[in-house]
């Protein structure tokens, strides 16, 4: 595979292990720019886009392959094998948690150990396990999406800098964070929230941390501890965040139980 | 203003407006707020309401997914369309927040503005636009498909693709077809599976355990598992059905009936097409086979022979032809063409210059009169234009041959081992307007010696010229010659041309021994 289709991105020594962050849903790999710098001193940070978002390229995307997110872990497989790091340390934030459970199922030699960020098997409940959300729930959120679509990238234009006297600068920011095609991240949203991969779990042969924010609405507590407690060889980390993504508003909480996980 | 006004313009601002902390916590909001979502009674500040609770679960997700990570990354974000959960029902708005300018811990200051209006156009915009999207993509669909149909050669291209199209473009997991039997209804004639591969023919370990509801006519018909029955329907009559068995994965999109019901009757259109174009193959074989397959006449005083090698290309017939018959008692006519075009129309060509030939040839008729004849039948009928033949007359008692070319290939004159190409009694081909007078020739055959006339599948060849393929055919006559009696193998051994372009070829040899 072309490593470009991905936008992949690599910092850090050479010769370290490498440690793969892949981002979720809604956003791109500029999700980790709190976290990445973080560990760039001791590992071979890879950086990347899944299809559809951020620098991918939207040709790569096939409505039949990424239909689930089985294809979406074949990407990363291919991404894997191609770059030839020797078993990394895989983070997947949200969505990314559960493709690389996937990935870990399909090719255990290429992973050395996961961190799932907020992870959940299912979102939609089901008889005996309670996932947060209903159906119904899950087609709002396509609405929502579907509302949001016309001029979406100019919706999303970023002031970061602010600066008047430079506006070659904005607009060369303009769509800088988290692009997503708004007709694949439509099909990702179903991809995502209408899959179920609780029976994906038990697979799961590498020594794996579920780090769990203390509230969050996407992936409640108690998701989280169903994945703990589903995955063979885990560590459970509940740690002092508001929301879904700690990558972004808690960095270095979510810094800290990786740290304690991965040791020196 | 004074400090009073202000305050009473953020509270009674015909905008909510509100600052939140970074967690999304409501910290303070205005009355305009609170009237809209009904929820003032709730404690505000550190542990209380947050904005994400006063959304709808779609917006809650939204926020989460979209706008927080943006706020992180860029401090602002403009105009998302939200929807509030307020206390008269929900309430379309649009959305805008940025970093707080004040002093003190990173806050958030947030608009929201009703857009009632603004959403209802929007949506009707957006459904617009999906329908527009859904539209292009169906008509796309169709058009790959009907293309495909449209080159499909006979019931098992037909069959074939419409297999192939049933994964590869509708959106289908696996797919079997059924096609009407003569006497027992509906038979099984293949399925596709998840690879793509198209199974074959009563390969009854796929048939699977497809069970077929009665028919309703000709309407596309969705089965209580899921499974899609769409009928092939021709232009008189339904040929059968292809059962589609649609992936059910998270991402797909369901079965687009309307697509598949006009696949349908695309594919049923192409199985008439189908039927009737092997149906007009077979008349004209026929036709063909009749022409050729007569007795060629057989007299102590000379040997005629033929082989006919069909082409290979497709399974339509070419315009080869050839005829040998007794004029009169002492002179025997032989006759090889070739008509322009293929098929059903070519055969019929074929047999009107061969009955016109015999009517035309007579003791007094020379070569060259006889092909007069036959432009005069060619332009008075419309038919023939730019065959060739070659027409030899023999004299049976003397061994002169005379003979004509209408822009057909020379005669080979064999003698002991040698073959002599007959260049001679060269015209144009038939029916073209304004030639010369046609011209004609003798040659003298001694006892025992043969002449061959053939047609241009034997000695053209892509990969060679035609002046190698005419020594290619020289020589192993010669060499058939030498070696005695006339052998079938002859043309496939001067021919062994590659199967699969080979266009048809026959060969008739005279041999005169008094």
């Amino acid at each position: 595979m072309d490593l470009a289709q991905h936008d992949v991105r690599l910092t850090g020594p050479a010769e370290a292990q490498a440690m793969v962050l892949a981002h979720g849903f809604g956003c791109d790999q500029s999700m980790w720019r709190y976290v990445a710098p973080q560990f760039a001193d001791e590992y071979r940070v890879v950086l990347f886009d899944h299809v559809g978002a951020g620098g991918a390229d939207p040709a790569a995307y096939d409505p039949v392959r990424h239909a689930d997110l089985a294809g979406y872990a074949d990407d990363v497989i291919a991404l894997l094998d191609e770059l030839s790091l020797g078993p990394v340390v895989f983070v997947g934030h949200s969505v990314s948690a559960m493709i690389g459970v996937l990935a870990e199922g399909r090719r255990p030699d290429l992973f050395d150990r996961l961190v799932l960020v907020g992870p959940s098997p299912r979102y939609v409940d089901a008889p005996g396990y309670r996932g947060g959300f209903s159906a119904d729930e899950i087609d709002e959120l396509l609405a929502t999406m579907d509302e949001n679509y016309l001029g979406w990238s100019s919706v999303m234009a970023p002031v970061i800098m602010g600066n008047a006297e430079r506006p070659e600068l904005g607009a060369e920011l303009t769509e800088a964070f988290c692009r997503t095609d708004p007709a694949i991240a439509r099909r990702f949203a179903r991809t995502t929230f209408l899959s179920d991969n609780r029976a994906d779990l038990a697979g799961v042969r590498a020594p794996s941390l579920v780090v769990q924010c203390r509230e969050d609405v996407i992936a409640p507590v108690e998701v989280g501890r169903f994945v703990h407690d589903q995955l063979p060889d885990s560590t459970f980390a509940l740690i002092d965040a508001v929301g879904h993504c700690p990558n972004l508003s808690a960095p270095d909480e979510l810094v800290g139980a990786m740290r304690q996980f991965l040791g020196p | 203003m004074t400090t009073q006004d202000r305050a009473r313009a953020w509270a009674e601002a015909p905008v909510g407006l509100l600052r939140l902390g970074t967690d999304g916590t409501i910290l303070d909001a205005n009355d305009t707020f609170w009237r809209w979502t009904g929820r003032a009674d709730l404690p505000v500040g550190e542990g209380g309401l947050r904005l994400a609770d006063v959304l709808t679960v779609g917006g809650r997700i939204y926020w989460e997914t979209h706008v927080g990570p943006l706020l992180s990354l860029q401090g602002t974000v403009e105009e998302v369309a939200v929807e509030l959960r307020g206390a008269q029902g929900r309430l379309p708005v649009l959305l805008s927040v940025a970093r707080s300018a004040a002093d003190g811990p990173v806050a958030y200051d947030v608009t929201l503005a009703a857009a009632r209006e603004r959403t209802r156009f929007e949506r009707e915009l957006v459904v617009a636009r999906a329908e527009a999207e859904r539209a292009a993509a169906r008509l796309q669909t169709v058009q790959r498909v009907t293309e495909a149909l449209s080159a499909a050669a006979g019931v098992e291209g037909v069959r074939r693709t419409v297999l192939g199209a049933a994964v590869r473009d509708l959106g289908a997991r696996s797919a079997s077809l059924w096609l009407d039997g003569a006497r027992d209804g509906l038979t099984f004639a293949g399925s596709v599976g998840e690879h793509g591969s198209v199974g074959e023919h009563g390969s009854v370990g796929e048939r699977g355990a497809v069970e077929l509801p009665p028919l309703h006519g000709q309407r596309v018909v969705t089965a209580s598992d899921g499974v899609v029955i769409v009928p092939l329907a021709g232009g008189r009559s339904v040929h059968g059905v292809l059962v589609l068995t649609p992936h059910d994965r998270p991402g797909d999109d369901p079965p687009d009936l309307a697509v598949l019901a006009v696949v349908g009757q695309q594919a049923g259109l192409a199985l008439d097409r189908a039927a009737m174009h092997e149906q007009s193959v077979s008349v004209a074989h026929e036709l063909q086979r009749a022409m050729l397959e007569h007795d060629l006449p057989a007299d102590p005083r000379f040997t005629v022979t033929s082989v006919y090698r069909p082409g290979v290309r497709d399974l339509e017939v070419g315009g080869d032809w050839y005829d040998a018959f007794l004029v009169d008692d002492r002179t025997l006519a032989v006759l090889v063409g070739d008509v322009v075009g293929r098929g059903l129309q070519a055969a019929i060509t074929m047999g009107q210059l061969r009955t016109a030939a015999r009517v035309l040839a007579g003791p007094r008729t020379g070569p060259a009169a006889l092909l007069d004849g036959l432009d005069d039948f060619v332009t008075r009928r419309g038919v023939g234009f730019m065959a060739t033949v070659v027409y030899a007359a023999l004299d049976l008692g003397t061994g002169a041959m005379r003979f004509a070319c209408a822009g057909h290939l020379p005669p080979l004159h064999l003698r002991d081992g040698d073959a002599t190409f007959l260049w001679e009694g060269r015209s144009t081909p038939l029916g073209v307007p304004g030639a010369g007078p046609r011209g004609e020739h003798e040659v003298r055959l001694a006892a025992g010696d043969s002449v061959l006339l053939y047609t241009d599948g034997v000695v053209e060849r892509r990969d060679r010229s035609l002046q190698r393929g005419l020594d290619l055919l020289a020589e192993a006559a010669a060499r058939s010659a030498r070696h005695g009696p006339w052998t079938d193998g002859l043309v496939e051994r001067s021919l062994d041309s590659t199967a699969h372009e080979r266009d048809d070829a026959c060969v008739l040899r005279l041999r005169w021994h008094p």
